[in-house]
């Protein structure tokens, strides 16, 4: 069993990126992969937002595939209304925050805040991690040291040169755990699971954008035993997504 | 065929190497049939003595592996050592590193070099997508003025795995029909993709950058490329042979 932790699904023209679910599921069969967690790439600011709408369809339309996590900007007055509707009503599984997309701390008060109440249901969050402010390794990893009961995943284990601080603070945090998305290093992610132990590391592709088969194929040359990459692979979210509640 | 347009070989300052056997060893299990090779920055930052140790250690090797004088432009005999690169040292393009030599890349002082790389009808590479330094719009600005000099942007001219340097890598090859790029680590292989659509898979190579990237990884942003064959054989060999005057 496959699960793909970290894909999306959105239109937005503005950046010429359109990524309807049909675009994705193909891709997701080429790889041979089960399940996928599908985000926007907009950050949604309220209950009602077209983003999330539009998740909500994809997944009404695929509901043995796809899996959601809503995305939020933190500091949208109407973010905390939005996370209760998403994890309580609609049934997603866990927060996406993008703090480069919504310009804001990963460590500030509205984040965190958001970052506590996802603990309440159990629910993951997942931060874009990367070489630029807001999303360095260790500036998330100062939200996690403020949130330990809140299971924070660093997506791209910290990007092109901090993949090695991305390890270093799950080393130090028992919260945080790194997806292998785009990041290019096969190496890293048998560093990773030498170091964090192989419960903490997570498949996700970045699809459709990034190539899920090519993805996985970095996953696979990384050299992890077999158990352990069925842990990565799949075992690890699964764990995680079958723990979240749906009412506080 | 398939041909890596950018490798390196030595001893780097920052401890990482690669002997050309090694190399070889790894080119054969993946079927790569040529690589184009660019010194290591060595500790001793003499990078003249880096190009004639290069020359020495792919001569054995020539039907196979071709390689590229590196310069720093701070040096009083920056001109000097290019030329003793490719008139003496028998070396066939001319690498730039503006990150590890501390230069931008859009500065005149590179200007004598690349007068002498049109003279000598040999392609520039610059590694690109470095914050401050080499951010694709400073290397169009370089290429602006060096209309007859192909020059090759490295990793797709970004290294930004929020996807947010590839409206300018795209401005940068839109602009400049003398700019290439390379695929290595490159974020999201679509991007790829939409090049090679949008600007023709003659301005793709594949390069991988290895060993800091995984060449094992990288020619897989080539062959699970969703292009047609003949592009594939383009950004696989064709513009390399192309653009270095080699003959099948």
């Amino acid at each position: 069993m496959i699960i793909d932790s970290h894909t999306h699904v959105d239109e937005v023209e503005a950046w010429g990126w359109f990524d309807p679910p049909e675009v994705l599921l193909p891709l997701l069969d080429e790889a041979g992969i089960n399940q996928a967690v599908i985000m926007p790439y907009r950050d949604a600011i309220g209950p009602d937002d077209p983003a999330t709408a539009y998740l909500l369809d994809a997944i009404a339309r695929y509901p043995d595939r796809l899996i959601g996590y809503v995305r939020l900007n933190a500091e949208a007055p109407g973010a905390l209304a939005a996370l209760d509707k998403a994890l309580g009503q609609d049934g997603l599984k866990g927060l996406k925050l993008h703090t480069v997309s919504y310009v804001g701390f990963p460590y500030g008060e509205n984040t965190v805040r958001l970052m506590r109440r996802a603990a309440q249901y159990h629910a993951p969050v997942l931060f874009h991690s990367g070489d630029e402010p807001l999303a360095l390794p260790q500036e998330l990893a100062e939200a996690a040291r403020l949130c330990p009961e809140t299971t924070v995943i660093f997506a791209h284990m910290g990007g092109y040169y901090h993949c090695q601080a991305a390890i270093k603070a799950a080393q130090e945090l028992s919260n945080v755990l790194l997806d292998t998305s785009a990041m290019p290093y096969p190496e890293m992610i048998r560093q990773a699971v030498e170091t964090i132990g192989p419960e903490r590391v997570l498949f996700g592709s970045d699809g459709p954008g990034c190539v899920p088969a090519l993805e996985i194929e970095k996953v696979r040359l990384a050299g992890l035993t077999p158990d352990d990459e069925a842990l990565v692979l799949g075992c690890n979210i699964k764990r995680i997504l079958d723990e979240v509640r749906h009412d506080l | 065929m398939i041909f890596d347009f950018r490798v390196f070989l030595g001893h780097s300052f920052d401890g990482v190497q690669q002997t050309a056997t090694g190399l070889l060893k790894t080119m054969d299990s993946l079927n790569i049939d040529m690589a184009l090779a660019c010194p290591f920055k060595p500790l001793s930052y003499n990078l003249d003595l880096a190009n004639s140790d290069l020359s020495t250690a792919i001569k054995p090797h020539s039907d196979r592996l071709l390689g590229a004088a590196r310069v720093d432009p701070w040096q009083p005999d920056a001109v000097d050592t290019l030329r003793r690169g490719l008139e003496t040292h028998g070396l066939r393009a001319l690498y730039l590193n503006p990150w590890e030599e501390n230069f931008r890349a859009d500065s005149s002082q590179l200007d004598p070099l690349l007068a002498i790389a049109e003279a000598h009808r040999v392609p520039v590479l610059i590694a690109s997508g470095y914050p401050w330094v080499s951010e694709a719009l400073q290397v169009r600005a370089l290429v602006q003025r060096w209309p007859r000099v192909p020059v090759i942007m490295t990793n797709g001219g970004q290294f930004n795995i929020s996807g947010l340097g590839q409206a300018d890598a795209r401005l940068a090859l839109d602009q400049t029909p003398n700019l290439y790029i390379d695929t290595a680590g490159v974020y999201r292989q679509d991007f790829i993709e939409e090049t090679v659509e949008m600007f023709g898979a003659e301005r793709v190579l594949f390069g991988s950058g290895a060993p800091y990237f995984d060449q094992r990884y990288e020619i897989k942003r080539v062959l699970l490329a969703q292009v047609d064959e003949a592009a594939r054989a383009a950004m696989g060999a064709g513009n390399a042979h192309h653009l270095l005057g080699v003959t099948d």
